[in-house]
């Protein structure tokens, strides 16, 4: 019994440490910041979490003043930071930024960011040319950075390909459970001469409980 | 022979009543403590974000927490024959009569609400829509969790296979191996909830390992105890001093680990200034709330330990069962705060 339990604090230490579950993202920073009051309107809403996020099921939406939605197509991950390009934002107000993103220990975290837009709607085509600027270069390299943190994911994560090591694993051992308890049985059945070669304190009694069992019918008076 | 036959029925229908009770005491407790202490802590909905609707809001807790629950019953039924003992057979093999069955039935309930978790986790991350199988295939393919609740399943699944051979072949089938399969179904369980990304990450997973461990031998041997032996006075004037041992034991790793756990996780998280942090977010919170339920504990434990046992050991007859029970129900409500603490946000 306790050779057994070492051997299965040996085995939870070693699980523990390879198994890939990671932390609970935190929003760290942003742009805009939060509760910021902007006098040109932002063209691109950038998250930056403490680590990694995973790739889809991000979500991020805006809501501006009016109630109304105004992303511009879903948000994209880059490793730690999520854009999202958002439509032109005309009325000056209060914008919400909602976002639900997973965590990279698998649970969806939500949170939201406010900022203000004081400055008037003619403020739209002098930001034109700086976010085009701030875009272009800012989706390649994004792109780029999605392809790598999709490529270190699998990575770490393993896929479906880990899941069904885990489960062959979980049927071997099955199988050698069931090898096991079987070899235990027979020598018992046979008589109790060889039952005395039986390792451990459980052999002469398990051949006796075992009787009393088979006397009775296997678990008929289950829960009567 | 033929008088204890007569005897029997309504005595044994009596005791699986008791027995009914008790066990109904602990799922309850936890149920409406995973359901509370869920809605309390649940994320708000944010503007322009759809959410999952109130079935999985709800759902979810109450599927996670039967996890929990049959997990700890498989544990507790399987640690039964070692706590009995193997040297009278005639005293123990009623017991295990009824004990063997009822593992294989609690272990595939563990492997369906484990199955049924990972649905309704894919369901919470696409609101709006009911999962399709290949959604839940690409849950589990690129998140942990969905892989982790996998390998519990496949654990459960072996443990009801061993489970039935013990049923066919009685104690020949070692009661280690039904013990340790049990328990490893349990080590993935800790994947589903927090975790730190530091290099103190191994240790808090280890230390997480254990309390979910020592929490599941506590709870599930009490639980088996107290259903399936306290009605017979004899055999728990032997089994539960044994048990006594193991849950000192359980008590002291279990809330050495969570503390380890739960102020670790905290203060590895950024933007989590500790000492306040416990009374303002919704996991330091909960860390208070399951704290408060162990303290709860001890005073219990510590009655039947030391006032309750000694009579016990000389065959007198004591109100074990009713403080066992009272027990067990703080047991579920800490497993209830537990399934909200694997959820809640720390920061």
């Amino acid at each position: 019994m306790r050779r057994l339990l070492t051997v299965l604090l040996l085995a939870s230490a070693a699980v523990g440490i390879s198994l890939p579950a990671r932390a609970h993202n935190v929003l760290i920073s942003s742009d805009p910041k939060d509760g910021a009051a902007l006098s040109a309107a932002p063209a691109l809403i950038t998250l930056v979490f403490d680590q990694a996020v995973r790739q889809g099921y991000a979500q991020v939406g805006v809501t501006g003043p009016d109630g109304a939605a105004m992303a511009d197509g879903a948000a994209s991950v880059a490793a730690e930071k999520v854009t999202l390009k958002v439509k032109p934002l005309t009325a000056a107000g209060a914008y919400i930024v909602g976002y639900r993103i997973l965590s990279a220990d698998g649970h969806p975290v939500t949170g939201k960011i406010t900022f203000r837009l004081t400055g008037p709607a003619a403020a739209a085509p002098e930001t034109a040319p700086r976010t085009a600027a701030q875009t272009a270069p800012g989706t390649a390299a994004a792109s780029d950075d999605a392809d790598s943190a999709r490529a270190a994911e699998a990575a770490a994560n393993g896929g479906a390909g880990m899941a069904v090591v885990w489960i062959v694993a979980a049927l071997l051992l099955l199988a050698a459970g069931t090898g096991v308890a079987l070899r235990r049985a027979r020598p018992a059945e046979t008589g109790p001469g060889t039952n005395a070669d039986a390792p451990g304190e459980t052999g002469p009694a398990d051949a006796s409980s075992a009787d009393a069992a088979r006397e009775s019918g296997p678990g008929g008076e289950g829960r009567a | 022979m033929s008088v204890e036959r007569c005897e029997a029925p309504p005595r044994r229908r009596a005791l699986a009543r008791g027995g009914g009770v008790v066990a109904g005491v602990f799922l309850a407790c936890a149920v409406v403590s995973a359901v509370v202490a869920s809605g309390l802590t649940a994320q708000e909905a944010v503007p322009g974000i759809p959410m999952p609707g109130l079935l999985v809001a709800y759902g979810l807790p109450v599927v996670r927490v039967v996890l929990d629950l049959a997990a700890v019953a498989v544990v507790g039924m399987s640690l039964l024959p070692k706590l009995l003992g193997f040297e009278h057979p005639e005293r123990t093999e009623p017991v295990m009569r009824r004990v063997r069955p009822l593992t294989v039935t609690a272990a595939w309930v563990w492997a369906a609400s484990a199955l049924l978790t990972i649905v309704f986790q894919t369901a919470e991350l696409n609101p709006g829509s009911v999962p399709t199988p290949a959604m839940i295939a690409g849950y589990v393919d690129s998140v942990g969790t969905g892989q982790g609740l996998l390998f519990s399943a496949a654990c459960a699944l072996a443990a009801a296979g061993i489970g039935l051979m013990a049923v066919r072949f009685g104690e020949k089938v070692p009661a280690e191996l039904r013990i340790v399969v049990a328990l490893f179904g349990l080590l993935p369980i800790p994947v589903t909830g927090h975790a730190v990304n530091s290099v103190w990450h191994d240790p808090i997973m280890i230390s997480m390992e254990s309390h979910v461990m020592g929490a599941a031998a506590w709870a599930g041997g009490l639980a088996a105890v107290t259903v399936f032996v306290a009605p017979r006075r004899e055999l728990l004037a032997v089994v539960l001093p044994r048990f006594s041992r193991i849950a000192t034991v359980c008590l002291l790793v279990v809330s050495l680990s969570g503390l380890v756990t739960g102020l670790g996780t905290m203060a590895l998280t950024p933007g989590v200034e500790l000492p306040g942090a416990i009374l303002t977010s919704e996991y330091g919170l909960l860390v208070v709330a399951k704290l408060a339920l162990a303290a709860l504990l001890v005073p219990l434990a510590a009655h039947i330990r030391f006032r309750l046992l000694p009579a016990i050991r000389g065959g007198a007859a004591t109100a074990v069962v009713a403080w066992a029970t009272a027990e067990l129900a703080v047991m579920g409500l800490a497993y209830g705060v537990a399934v909200a603490i694997t959820r809640a946000s720390i920061g």
